[in-house]
């Protein structure tokens, strides 16, 4: 992996600060590049190819125990487990008896809305991979990478709620940043009365934020947090997490609010990578032209989820209170964050490649 | 000693890629702020020990394979471990006559700068880690000093 080359074998001083002076002025470079210039992306992913091995090296003693554990399970345990999927098979299909309806319902009456909230067309199903990224950082590392069409920007999904988004490509693997991740953002709206705002994570995995509520805002603990769909990074209408604790301090202009994921995001194994359904073509050509075409209050009330949506006259003025502007799903991370919005759309068509 | 370099250039390229390998271990989330830079102890120990061979090389490329496997800026470790790898290199021979005891502090001030390089590098990419658990590697890193590159001496000594 590593070619030596090139070594000064006289190994003087001046050979060495020479050597130092060029190495971190390539580095350097290096950083400057990757940091404003999107160029890298392709070295890049042939670098995390180099580095596939050994991940996968250090991945598989873990999946080989799980693998093992497995098949030497008893067959009382496997009944159960049976029994319990069953079970919960039952329930699902139960409650997805009206959801072709009711979605159905839901797309005929955005239609006639003209709401642009996304929808989810299809996914992929991606593992999490047994490998440790920076410690200090929300990420985990994912087995689906751009051979599968993942891209960056992309939803990524769990069976309880939105878990996070793709934060970088690499051939065979992706970087998911965890909606906790402290330099991650992600608009969110209150399922009972439509008001919106901001989750921002807080480098905990059982705790995220709403920073912009103001204290009079009508918010409880309890109350379930879905995906607004504004800013097109995320579907609407998908689960965040719930109200853990609401504190209002009379001397303060914003209430503290901090809310308890609703994806299993320290336990979660199987991803799913979401495509949104390209926006049919009237709605498609006046929500590319301009990039925050998201924003303009007139679409912003009507994305409301599905449930019945509160009185207008409710949200907006909390929600003017509490920065519409941020409504931007990005981790202010990833390298052109801002332009990623503007982004996700087009691909969603499904161009697998 | 052109040949001797060339010689052992197996042994690093082996133990690096070993201790990229611990790098990237899945550990408990309790003990993930604990975890030593095995990379940066392994190539600071090949800088002291045998800079002809190509440490500075051995630190840039390792840097670089770090920045791929944790998905940070690239040329961030890369960076900070060529800078740091030149000063251990530079103190070598005075490193050789030390004690063991200064030897650690010397190695905890080289593992306290690489972390300040890659501080600074964070912010400066707009991504800082402000947590405190980051300055406890160099403390670890230093106390694992004495038995790695006693195991590392072993290694090439054969």
């Amino acid at each position: 992996m590593v070619a030596f080359r090139n070594t000064d074998t006289s190994g003087r001083t001046t050979g060495l600060l020479l050597r130092c002076v060029l190495y971190s002025l390539l580095a350097l470079a290096l950083i400057i590049i990757d940091k404003h210039y999107d160029q890298l992306g392709k070295i890049r992913r042939l670098l995390s190819i180099v580095a596939y091995p050994v991940q996968i090296v250090v991945a598989s003693p873990f999946e080989g125990w799980d693998w093992f554990r497995e098949s030497m399970s008893s067959r009382g345990a496997l009944r159960a487990d049976k029994a319990r999927l069953e079970a919960e098979l039952r329930l699902a299909q139960f409650r997805l008896q009206r959801y072709d309806a009711l979605e159905a319902e839901s797309q005929r009456l955005r239609g006639l809305r003209d709401s642009t909230a996304g929808v989810t067309d299809r996914f992929i199903v991606g593992d999490v991979m047994d490998v440790d990224l920076d410690a200090f950082r929300e990420r985990v590392l994912v087995d689906k990478g751009a051979q599968q069409g993942v891209f960056v920007g992309q939803a990524v999904l769990d069976s309880g709620g939105v878990f996070g988004q793709v934060a970088r490509v690499g051939q065979l693997t992706a970087e998911v940043i965890l909606i906790s991740d402290a330099t991650h953002a992600i608009p969110v709206q209150i399922n009972r009365n439509g008001l919106r705002t901001v989750a921002v994570g807080t480098g905990d995995m059982g705790r995220l934020k709403l920073p912009y509520l103001p204290t009079s805002a009508d918010v409880m603990v309890g109350d379930l947090l879905v995906t607004s769909g504004l800013g097109g990074g995320f579907p609407a209408g998908y689960p965040v997490g719930t109200v853990a604790q609401v504190k209002r301090d009379p001397a303060q202009s914003l209430a503290d609010v901090d809310v308890k994921p609703a994806a299993a995001l320290d336990r979660s194994r199987e991803l799913l990578f979401v495509w949104l359904k390209p926006q049919p073509a009237a709605q498609a050509s006046t929500a590319a032209s301009p990039p925050s075409a998201n924003s303009p209050p007139a679409t912003l009330i009507p994305a409301a989820p599905a449930t019945h949506a509160a009185p207008a006259t409710h949200a907006a003025p909390a929600a003017q209170a509490g920065q519409p502007e941020r409504a931007t799903p990005a981790p202010a991370h990833p390298p052109g964050g801002a332009a990623k919005p503007a982004k996700t759309p087009p691909p969603a068509g499904g161009n697998d490649e | 000693m052109t040949r001797d370099n060339r010689l052992r250039r197996l042994p690093m390229a082996l133990s690096a890629l070993v201790a990229l390998t611990l790098a990237v271990l899945p550990l408990p989330s309790v003990l993930e702020a604990f975890r030593p830079d095995f990379l940066v102890l392994v190539v600071f120990y090949w800088s002291i020990e045998s800079p002809r061979a190509g440490g500075l090389t051995l630190a840039f490329f390792s840097g670089l394979a770090l920045d791929v496997v944790q998905g940070v800026v690239l040329g961030e470790h890369a960076l900070a471990l060529t800078l740091m790898a030149a000063w251990a290199t530079h103190l070598r021979l005075r490193l050789r006559v030390f004690s063991i005891f200064s030897q650690c502090l010397t190695i905890f001030t080289l593992l306290t700068g690489y972390q300040f390089v890659l501080f600074w590098v964070d912010g400066a990419t707009g991504n800082p880690v402000t947590t405190f658990g980051r300055w406890l590697a160099p403390v670890i890193g230093a106390l694992l000093w004495p038995p790695l590159s006693g195991a590392l001496s072993r290694l090439h000594e054969r």
